[in-house]
């Protein structure tokens, strides 16, 4: 019996007076989809914890008449997702808060909050995440709704308080190890940290609004610039969603190249963060040697794309132009020869290291039972044991059609984050050859794909595995040539929330060491 | 010329001749040190990082180091509004005086030497734990966290290497009876003490690297936690003089690591100078080679490695070496 049948007897035996519909899984992205009430949102959200779902995304859409929060859950065991709705009056919207049950919420009702002005009864913490003092109404309503004054003051409430025994340190915007623009106020007791408290926003642009003011073509360029270091899948995440939205058919070719050039982008990916890591903990020299190699995989991508970090290279229902065959697959061959044999020179130079092993291992454990809570994704969840990966559960482009296996960690530490992301790359690689190996002749590009895409009414989800997790693109259709609503899911977010939670009580140097292994990137985060 | 100088030592005394041209040439050595090094750690840096390193300026860059002095010198003097004025302005300055007053005793070849004290090593000892006053100083009146952090740090890390440097430099004045410098490098004609004493080398040189603070004991400054340490606050020259006397530092620790250990100018064919500056890079060269291949230790774990390793083993040593005499 496939898993939503199973959800669907328990939850109508467990909670006779909600309504639980199933969905269109191909058109709409999620199996089954349930309308809330503010009564029982509670209780439906309880029961999903209770049978170990995670959180995926938790965000509003302004439907003029009424906003509606959408609440999407998943399972690490199988692809189950779920849709919950909640309508909001949105003259007072007030909906009860589920931080308490999913720590992971906290942020993205902060989130929703400071865009919808939607208040959440019984939140710890109401305060600005990404904007800061100034705005005067809530950017992403459709209609203009000013900030009341008792607001302005809730969301600017937070200062440090000065107490005894403690100070209290600025981590960022401006530190060498916070990789950008993140800022984390850590209350600091000596060299020990009490709470770290990250503000996000440095790096706001709001894509969102940006979205729903161009045509889905226009917005093309604007993933790249949210995952700089893995642009590609970005670009990816945003044109697969649109063509199944618009039910658009890739052909084989293009997306097997998609394929080959995502993991690619996925190497050179992991290859920053390489260099990155061990450069927070003061060796500086991988940094180098890591930039020698990705350099290998952006002369590459060069040669396919035009572009060397910000790629937009699919386009919908194919890719902007064909690969020169000889040429790419002799560049790349030549690369992944090349490539498997550094992993050596990299162990050696890194794991060899003994100051390396005592600053990395055992340090910022993750438990497994806590990756669902905060809704953690990518190399980060697969390091606690959990074998989650987009590109299996779900596959896309051609994922499908290439074996490959998934790389797992034991107990979830710096050491097996690191692991975990070192045979990922090697994993990459087989993809990549195989892909090659399996690359078909025929068109690049889907016919007769309209050049003002107007997609038919309804909402869609879609999920890719992006080289930090999960990236998710929900789009809400008004049949307009323009999104009515584009909300990003990505991965960077949801897992700097467990940062807090693992800075605790440990030293400065080893948060440091923690917040590289995660390989965060701030624009995406911010969005 | 040498007519003249005759003069001048008859009238003004020979003492007085004699340190006054030695201080000259200890201004040189340190600064000539300084501009050499800055040239060096950056072609080192380099080449273990696949690049080239500085090529612009003069052939392989070596005018590089100049070039980046005046700019240096060049730089706007910022001082940030909070700090306590006096000590922030007195702390880059005072960390000088340290290392120039060790230079004084140090053997660079049987003449070379601007006074031989009989107290030598105690007299570089007691001076170079000036350097962490000044590091305290520096770090307490920026006004600023991190380099307090820094500071602080720097001063429990001085404090725990200090005694094992102390301990391994006193098996060997066990065996040459002497503290000063001129009669060790002396007692080394025949084998070097390294020979006799190869952990002793061993704990000096680790805790010679924790005391010019440099990776992988870097932890007053380092740069991915405490964003410069104690010196985050200090730009242009002040900045430059904390680094010109790291440089020092690091010819300093091994200079003494070759009197004391490795022959000090003893050696064949060429002149002795020329020996003990040879074998003094050699060992400023793995200093560099340590930055530039480890990662930093954790403060608890630099802190251990210090009182349960390395002063355990040094006094273990001293013990050893003690009784064997003694036979």
């Amino acid at each position: 019996m496939a898993l939503e049948t199973r959800v669907i007897e328990e939850f109508r035996s467990e909670l006779r007076s909600v309504d639980i519909n199933e969905a269109p899984y191909d058109k709409q992205g999620y199996h089954l989809a349930i309308e809330a009430r503010t009564g029982n949102l509670q209780n439906i959200v309880d029961f999903f914890d209770k049978r170990e779902f995670y959180i995926v995304d938790l965000f509003c859409v302004d439907y003029q008449d009424y906003l509606e929060l959408v609440y999407f859950f998943n399972t690490h065991r199988e692809l189950c997702r779920i849709k919950v709705t909640l309508k909001l009056d949105p003259e007072k919207p007030v909906a009860p808060t589920i931080s308490n049950i999913y720590p992971m919420a906290s942020w993205y009702e902060r989130e929703v909050h400071e865009f919808f002005g939607v208040y959440f009864e019984g939140h710890p913490n109401l305060t600005y995440l990404f904007l800061h003092d100034g705005i005067d109404h809530y950017p992403l309503r459709k209609k203009h709704v000013p900030v009341p004054d008792e607001d302005k003051k809730l969301l600017n409430s937070f200062k440090p308080q000065e107490e005894e025994d403690c100070f209290f340190i600025n981590l960022g915007p401006q530190h060498p190890s916070t990789h950008g623009v993140l800022r984390v106020v850590l209350k600091m007791d000596g060299e020990y940290i009490i709470s770290a408290d990250p503000v996000l926003g440095y790096l706001h642009r709001m894509h969102e609004k940006m979205a729903e003011k161009k045509s889905y073509a226009q917005f093309l360029p604007n993933p790249a610039r949210m995952d700089y270091p893995g642009a590609l899948l970005f670009n990816l995440a945003h044109v697969e969603t649109v063509e199944k939205l618009c039910g658009i058919e890739v052909p084989e070719r293009a997306k097997y190249i998609r394929t080959i050039t995502c993991e690619l982008n996925r190497i050179a990916s992991h290859l920053l963060w390489l260099g990155s890591f061990p450069a927070d903990l003061g060796g500086l020299t991988p940094f180098l040697y890591a930039f020698d190699d990705r350099e290998n995989i952006l002369d590459i991508l060069e040669d396919v794309t035009g572009s060397r970090l910000t790629y937009c290279y699919f386009r919908f229902g194919g890719l902007y132009n064909d690969i020169n065959e000889e040429r790419f697959v002799s560049a790349t061959k030549r690369f992944v020869e090349r490539m498997r044999k550094r992993f050596d020179m990299y162990d050696k130079l890194i794991t060899g290291n003994v100051i390396f092993i005592n600053r990395i291992t055992n340090i910022g454990i993750m438990e497994q039972a806590m990756i669902r809570k905060y809704g953690a994704s990518g190399p980060f969840t697969r390091s606690t044991g959990i074998p989650f990966d987009m590109r299996k559960v779900d596959p896309y482009a051609a994922y499908g059609s290439i074996d490959f296996e998934i790389p797992t960690g034991h107990i979830g530490d710096n050491m097996d984050r690191y692991r975990v992301r070192m045979k990922e790359m090697e994993i990459s690689l087989n993809i990549i050859e195989e892909g090659i190996k399996k690359l078909p002749q025929g068109p690049f590009k889907a016919e007769k794909v309209p050049k003002k895409l107007k997609p038919p009414k309804g909402d869609i989800y879609n999920a890719v595995e992006s080289t930090r997790g999960e990236t998710g693109v929900y789009i809400v259709s008004d049949e307009s040539d323009t999104p009515y609503r584009m909300r990003w899911r990505v991965p960077s977010f949801s897992n700097l929330m467990t940062f807090p939670y693992l800075a605790q009580g440990v030293l400065i140097a080893d948060a440091i060491a923690t917040l590289g292994s995660y390989d965060i990137v701030v624009p995406e985060m911010d969005r | 010329m040498l007519n003249d100088l005759n003069t001048l030592m008859q009238i003004v005394g020979k003492e007085v001749v004699r340190t006054v041209l030695g201080l000259i040439g200890v201004f040189i050595v340190v600064l000539g040190n300084a501009i050499v090094l800055t040239w060096l750690e950056r072609k080192v840096a380099g080449h273990i990082q696949r690049r080239i390193g500085p090529k612009e300026v003069g052939p392989y860059g070596i005018i590089q180091s100049f070039a980046d002095s005046v700019k240096l010198l060049g730089k706007e003097l910022l001082t940030p509004a909070n700090v306590d004025r006096p000590l922030y302005f007195l702390a880059p300055s005072l960390i000088f005086v340290p290392v120039l007053v060790s230079f004084v005793v140090i053997p660079f070849d049987g003449f070379l030497q601007v006074k031989d004290i009989n107290v030598g090593i105690l007299v570089i000892l007691a001076f170079s734990s000036l350097t962490v006053l000044s590091i305290l100083i520096a770090g307490w009146s920026s006004a600023n966290k991190y380099s307090l952090i820094g500071s602080v740090r720097s001063v429990s890390q001085n404090i725990a290497y200090e005694i094992p440097l102390l301990l391994s430099l006193l098996s060997v004045v066990f065996m040459t009876n002497s503290l000063s410098l001129r009669d060790i490098a002396e007692a080394q004609k025949g084998l070097w003490f390294v020979f006799y004493q190869p952990v002793a080398f061993l704990v000096f040189f680790v805790a010679g690297v924790a005391e010019t603070n440099r990776t992988p004991f870097d932890l007053p400054e380092a740069e991915s936690e405490l964003v410069a340490g104690f010196h985050t606050e200090y730009s242009g020259m002040r900045f430059s003089l904390f680094f010109l006397a790291e440089y020092t530092n690091m010819f300093i620790v091994s200079a003494i690591a070759v009197t004391f250990f490795l022959g000090s100018y003893q050696g064949p064919v060429l002149p002795g100078v020329v020996w003990f500056f040879i074998k003094t890079y050699a060992l400023v060269f793995i200093l560099l080679w340590f930055r530039w291949t480890f990662p930093r230790v954790r403060f608890d774990q630099l802190l251990n490695f210090s009182w349960k390793i390395l002063i355990p083993v040094s006094f273990l040593n001293l013990l050893v070496t003690g009784g064997i005499l003694k036979l």
